[in-house]
């Protein structure tokens, strides 16, 4: 009697929660929080999305971006780790960074906390010169790393990012030696190029895409030309292999319910074919490359094995 | 260029537009001083909402916030030695005196028009001269600017006030609380204690309302039952063109001031406050009469407000061209150019004229607004403030000072650090160690550490590197004049001064 009792209430209770999650997700409005500041690469990333991602989720979705900057995204991204896996709360995720943080820092979350829905923005390294430096050429460049081991200066955003796994993978592929400039971000870094004050740095598409007439932009990083300046070579094209970037991208927490997982993963995929959101992510320099929930989950993993060589061998602080 | 320059003034004029300038100007005063609410922070806040808005009402509203903010600082600065904003320190020197001696409506006309006065400077030079002065931006690398960082903190040395050991504690206090938080190289933690929140450093808004709003407003409640009727009802409400006239003898220090202002404001980083310190303190060098400064001299709070509001439009001369910002407000605003698609670079000017040079008249017009919405809204209202009985105007400041600091980043963590802030500078008052020091310390401290060691690591360990261009050797020369300069003028003055008695 008791336990058909139990078995009553527990179907009553499963058909209940059945007819929760039946009820159209979303209900209420879902947050996403951004580990940055207003107006930063992400947090512009993220509100550029928010309205396609509304549209795709159907009537009535509303989202709503909440900042919590610190920590270089550790504080935003921890609260989303450990906030309820029901759809809700979202958050934006850059990488290698967040992998990063797992390694060189005490981190509350790992590769396995969260539910990782769509990776956004590829935005792909690219390496210049100083106009006056005569490095106009990957080769040259080569060539003089070779023959003077670290005299070549190199400005790039910060240490366990994007641009210094690009400059290792460059120089466990060639065999050379160079010595980094950290600055506090890609734009001082570009200012010091131009200023001839390094020699050579490492950045990203989006950044040097503006100024090619003032910088050389001797590659990108990326297996084929970037729709975002068509124009500029791939290293690939050069003879050298390196690929590598910085992405962006969503996730909710671990656990999320299969079927709110599945609309979100929709909306996303979505996303990827609207012209007009290519066209908003281009306007705001975010390269688009949609990489959705298995694929983004795996390319996680590849970027922490990478990051954790890297830290193994050299690590950076 | 410059056809582009007028093809977009009609676009600014618009209603929409221009509407959106005068919100932004008066929202930007109001602002500006309220303790702890600074321009960064209001235009934070309003960027994510000018998304949806047409780009010259968002930029409008922003140039409209930022020349706003610049001068509403100099009201508390004035009325109540609360600085408004980090900008605003210097003008307690003079400000506050003045006040106290009833003239204080005659303070805040001073640093109105001395404010507009900057700023219609600063946006002449973003106009007609960014090209040319972002070139002047790229000489300066890590050694130069360190060298920048070194001038600052020699120039103005006189801050430490009437004790020099006193003075360099509460400097050396400032530098330590630049340490905490990552270090700029490698990221290592510094004195955080394992708080996520202490690993961007601490932010100046805290400490500043911690050191400077919590002293005053203990003192205020320490007699509660005193109304300060003293200084309010003499305010000096004259209207502004019968005190013009008496501003006039200002003209040198305006123009000095607004020069190191715009050349503060293409350098990256060092912004506002640095500009006003370094200004007020070239000006009393070369004041006839340098006794009065610190009593209540009128042209310390021309020197000080000409210079915080001169370095709002130029810092975006790099923000606009390199992308690199000149100022905090100049970072944010760079955030809410990209959202509506403006790119920093040498192509946005090609790319988008109309909506760069609207941007540039909407500052000249800010400034040029801030004399009519300035001076009568300041003395006006704010100033009203004072004849409020002292524990509900000391009860509304300590509300407005949680507000402003809970806001910049949202954790509780930040509001307990000002309160700890408040403490330390509660006793340094009683203690009668100075405050400036702290505030350039912080300020100073971490420009100059993290590009020192930038520089060297540019020169792979060699110090030589700090020596190796022209603008650093200038630099140099200027940082020694500025120490041994006073030392032979003492001992100059002093002989001379000592020659009659030897005679007699």
């Amino acid at each position: 009697m008791k336990t058909t009792m139990k078995c009553a209430a527990l179907a009553g209770v499963m058909i209940l929660a059945g007819g929760m999650a039946l009820a159209e997700y979303p209900e209420k409005p879902i947050q996403v929080i951004v580990g940055y500041s207003a107006g930063g690469g992400t947090d512009v990333m993220a509100r550029t999305t928010a309205p396609f991602i509304e549209k795709y989720l159907g009537e009535g979705a509303s989202i709503v971006v909440k900042n919590m900057p610190g920590a270089s995204g550790q504080i935003g991204i921890t609260e989303v780790a450990n906030s309820d896996p029901d759809g809700y709360t979202l958050g934006t995720f850059n990488l290698p960074g967040m992998m990063a943080r797992t390694l060189d820092r005490q981190a509350d979350y790992d590769r396995d906390s969260f539910t990782y829905l769509a990776n956004v923005v590829n935005d792909p390294n690219v390496i210049v010169t100083s106009k006056n430096s005569g490095l106009d050429t990957i080769d040259k460049l080569i060539a003089e790393a070779k023959e003077n081991p670290g005299a070549i200066t190199v400005g790039m955003s910060s240490l366990g990012g994007d641009d210094h796994f690009m400059l290792i993978k460059l120089q466990n592929m060639t065999e050379t030696e160079f010595t980094i400039v950290p600055f506090k971000g890609s734009a001082p870094a570009r200012t010091a190029l131009m200023g001839g004050h390094v020699a050579m740095g490492i950045l990203n598409i989006s950044e040097v895409a503006n100024f090619q007439e003032e910088l050389n932009v001797l590659g990108v990083a990326l297996a084929e030309r970037s729709d975002f300046a068509p124009d500029l070579p791939t290293f690939a094209e050069q003879g050298v292999d390196l690929i590598n970037g910085s992405m962006r991208g969503v996730v909710a927490p671990a656990g999320l319910p299969e079927d709110v997982e599945a609309k979100l993963l929709d909306a996303f995929t979505q996303l990827a074919e609207d012209p007009e959101f290519i066209a908003a992510m281009k306007a705001t320099a975010n390269p688009v490359e949609v990489v959705t929930g298995a694929d983004f989950k795996a390319l996680t993993g590849d970027l922490y094995d990478l990051a954790k060589e890297v830290w193994e061998t050299t690590p950076w602080n | 260029m410059y056809s582009d320059l007028l093809h977009a003034l009609p676009n600014v004029v618009a209603f929409a537009n221009f509407a959106a300038l005068v919100i932004g100007v008066l929202a930007g005063i109001v602002v500006g001083a309220m303790p702890g609410l600074s321009a960064t922070m209001a235009i934070s806040v309003l960027v994510p909402f000018t998304f949806g808005l047409d780009p010259l009402v968002a930029l409008g509203l922003m140039a409209g916030i930022y020349n706003g903010a610049m001068y509403g600082g100099a009201i508390p600065a004035v009325l109540l030695r609360i600085p408004g904003t980090p900008a605003a320190v210097a003008t307690t020197f003079d400000g506050y005196p003045m006040a106290q001696k009833g003239e204080g409506g005659f303070a805040l006309q001073v640093a109105v028009v001395s404010s507009s006065i900057g700023g219609i400077a600063s946006a002449f030079a973003l106009m007609l001269l960014a090209p040319p002065l972002s070139k002047v931006t790229l000489l300066f690398g890590p050694s130069e600017v360190f060298w920048v960082a070194v001038f600052g903190l020699c120039s103005i040395i006189f801050l430490l006030g009437g004790n020099p050991v006193k003075g360099l504690i509460s400097a050396c206090f400032g530098v330590f609380v630049s340490v905490v938080g990552s270090d700029p190289i490698f990221g290592t933690d510094r004195y955080t204690f394992g708080q996520l929140e202490l690993l961007d450093g601490i932010h100046i808004v805290i400490l500043l309302v911690g050191l400077y709003a919590l002293p005053p407003v203990i003192d205020l409640l320490e007699t509660p039952l005193k109304t300060d009727t003293s200084n309010s009802d003499k305010l000096g409400t004259e209207p502004i063109w019968r005190t013009l006239p008496r501003m006039l003898r200002f003209w040198k220090t305006w123009l000095r001031s607004a020069a190191i202002g715009i050349w503060i404001g293409i350098l990256p980083g060092a912004g506002g406050s640095m500009a006003a310190f370094m200004s007020y303190n070239e000006a009393r060098r070369t004041s006839k009469t340098p006794n009065t400064w610190g009593n209540g001299e009128p042209e310390g709070i021309a020197a000080s407000e000409t210079a915080n509001n001169a370095d709002t439009a130029s810092a975006l001369i790099p923000a606009l061209t390199l992308g690199i910002p000149g100022t905090a407000v100049a970072a944010v605003m760079l955030g809410g150019l990209l959202v509506h698609g403006l790119q920093p670079g040498p192509m946005l000017f090609r790319d988008n004229p109309d909506i760069v040079f609207g941007f540039m008249w909407q500052f000249l017009f800010g400034a040029i607004l801030l004399v009519f919405l300035g001076g009568s809204l300041a003395t006006n209202s704010f100033a009203k403030l004072l004849k409020l009985p002292r524990p509900l105007l000391g009860s509304v400041i300590i509300v407005l000072m949680l507000i402003g600091v809970y806001s910049i980043h949202g954790p509780m963590f930040d509001v307990y650090l000002m309160l700890g802030f408040g403490a330390v500078g509660y006793l340094m008052d009683k203690l009668k160690f100075p405050l400036p020091p702290v505030v350039l310390g912080l300020i100073l401290g971490s420009f100059a550490e993290e590009n020192l060691r930038l520089a060297l690591r540019i020169g792979r360990g060699d110090w030589s590197v700090l020596f190796a261009n022209t603008t650093s050797q200038i630099l140099v020369l200027m940082t020694v004049a500025v120490i041994v300069g006073p030392i032979i003028k003492r001992r100059y003055f002093n002989k001379s001064a000592n020659g009659p008695d030897e005679k007699a």
